[in-house]
């Protein structure tokens, strides 16, 4: 268990990255195809990435506490 | 002012909390298996002092913030209205004078075609009265040399005649100064006339 | 006594692991107390400053300017997320934001600030939860703000399975929103401030200092500062649009032209 405990997160980091890499993908291809909207998609962009990046804290809590215990 | 209250009532309790250890069971039994070590005495003095914060920043900070913006947006919409409503009235007052401006045109337009009409009307007027004068003039004159003409072929044959006679008295020296010569001669004077 | 002691935690804190265990509890409520004493007077002071440039023609003082620009941006946030009636949530927006900034700007500079404490981000938390929690019952009653969380209307069969199931799930994630509010504030910050003092020891070779890798990440800190307090303050109103968002739904275009020309 402790052992594997920073592959976890390694893994956690792993998947979170490329969560955030497909909603700045998404949010840049729909900014570029309509400059206009840049507002909207700028705020619903950071309140995706604000969720993304939550479930990685908690896997990292989560997997620190393991480590510590 | 009860909120500042409540705060500090708060963040006391907080550090009350800290200091006897109260709640230490809690703290050590939630979250310390996850590795999070949350202290519910700092947790409740954060809370009383949020209270307090909030509302002291919006008094003494940001209501002046907001009152300051509302004025200069009313004083904006003040002077915008000031000078659109500046603008309407020099627009009416541009249009006046630009009416004015053609109506005096068209008044001394008007003028000037009456002017000129009148100048016309006297010079045909001016030209007919020439015109008939000279005629007068002309008429006269043929008159005269008619008068002339006809005086001098009077003379002419008066003159005439006395020399024939002269001349037939020369030549006849006889009975010329009787009537029935004298008309003989005036007979043919005529028919000299009447060729001529 | 007390204070000074919490002072000596606040320098120590910096190279404090964990930093829970070194200090006595006192101490460490004194240090917090002291960061946040820090935050409020650099808050304050720039308030103060902008404060003295208000004026109702032209703010021609740079802080002034600063605070109308965070004034701007947060009602376009309160407006655009909440509706014309998130006019009056903007002080409470305002003041988040200023403090959870300055307390990320402290922690870039000593390596330790209130946001970096779990239980100041969990208060915090639970005071914009809980107002939001307030304002559903103000704006639906009582009964209708939790009624809200029972879910859409069901036929009676499915309503006695389905409702409790609906209800539970809404308070969990009611609950889930403190924490997830808390812990991304705090896992960005206090992790930052982690992440240079461990790549910090990449710059040793040995015993002897070559280079401070960690203090390299600076500008990406700095954007976190900034992105941490935004979010915060647009999850904020994101929670808000959700329980004001249906009574008042009425009144949107009686007020909208109110609400535009500040832009």
């Amino acid at each position: 268990m402790l052992e594997q405990a920073p592959l976890a997160l390694g893994l956690a980091a792993f998947g979170c990255a490329i969560g955030l890499g497909l909603i700045g993908f998404g949010a840049m291809n729909g900014m570029a195809r309509q400059p206009e909207a840049i507002g909207k998609l700028q705020t619903a962009m950071l309140i995706a990435l604000a969720f993304v990046e939550l479930v990685f804290l908690l896997t990292v809590f989560v997997g620190l506490g393991s480590l510590k215990a | 002012m009860a909120f500042i209250a409540v705060g500090a009532i708060l963040v006391a309790i907080g550090a009350f909390i800290v200091n006897s250890k109260s709640l230490k069971s809690v703290e050590d039994g939630v979250m310390n298996a996850v590795g999070l070590h949350i202290d519910f005495g700092k947790l409740i003095a954060t809370i009383g002092m949020f209270t307090a914060l909030f509302k002291i920043v919006e008094y003494f900070f940001l209501n002046p913030l907001f009152d300051a913006i509302d004025g200069r947006t009313k004083e904006l919409e003040h002077t915008f209205g000031e000078a659109e409503s500046l603008r309407t009235e020099m627009t009416q007052l541009k249009t006046d004078y630009e009416k004015r401006l053609t109506e005096t045109e068209a008044n001394a337009r008007e003028q000037i075609q009456a002017q000129i009409k009148e100048a016309q009307d006297l010079k045909k007027e001016l030209m007919a009265d020439a015109q008939r004068k000279a005629e007068e003039y002309k008429q006269q004159a043929i008159a005269e040399i008619e008068s002339e003409k006809r005086k001098a072929l009077t003379d002419l044959r008066v003159h005439v005649t006395n020399l024939s006679l002269q001349a037939t008295e020369k030549l006849l020296t006889e009975n010329v100064d009787n009537d029935r010569n004298r008309r003989i001669i005036d007979d043919f004077l005529a028919t000299v006339e009447v060729k001529n | 006594m007390n204070l000074i002691t919490g002072f000596q935690f606040l320098l120590a804190a910096g190279d404090a692991e964990g930093g829970h265990h070194e200090a006595s509890p006192m101490a460490q409520f004194y240090g917090l107390m002291v960061l946040i004493a820090i935050v409020a007077l650099v808050t304050f002071l720039f308030l103060g400053s902008a404060k003295k440039g208000l004026n109702t023609k032209f703010f021609s003082k740079t802080t002034t300017k600063l605070l109308e620009q965070l004034y701007v941006f947060i009602e376009g946030l309160a407006i655009g997320i909440i509706g014309p009636h998130g006019k009056k949530y903007i002080p409470m927006m305002m003041t988040f934001w200023l403090v959870i900034f300055v307390s990320n700007l402290v922690a870039l500079l000593i390596h330790a600030s209130p946001t970096s404490d779990i239980a100041f981000n969990l208060g915090m938390a639970l005071i914009a939860v809980g107002y939001v929690q307030y304002e559903g019952m103000r704006s639906n009653g009582v009964v209708g703000h939790f009624s809200h969380f029972a879910g859409p209307k069901l036929p009676i069969a499915m309503a006695v399975f389905i409702t409790p199931m609906i209800f539970l799930i809404e308070i969990v994630s009611e609950t889930m929103k403190n924490v997830s509010l808390s812990l991304r504030l705090y896992g960005n910050i206090f992790g930052g401030g982690e992440a240079v003092v461990a790549m910090n020891k990449l710059g040793y070779n040995g015993d002897t200092f070559l280079l401070p890798v960690g203090d390299f990440l600076f500008p990406i800190k700095l954007l976190t500062c900034v992105v941490q307090a935004l979010i915060f303050c647009l999850l904020f109103a994101v929670y808000l649009s959700l329980v004001t968002h249906h009574h008042e739904e009425g009144h949107d275009h009686e007020s909208h032209g109110e609400a535009a020309p500040a832009h």
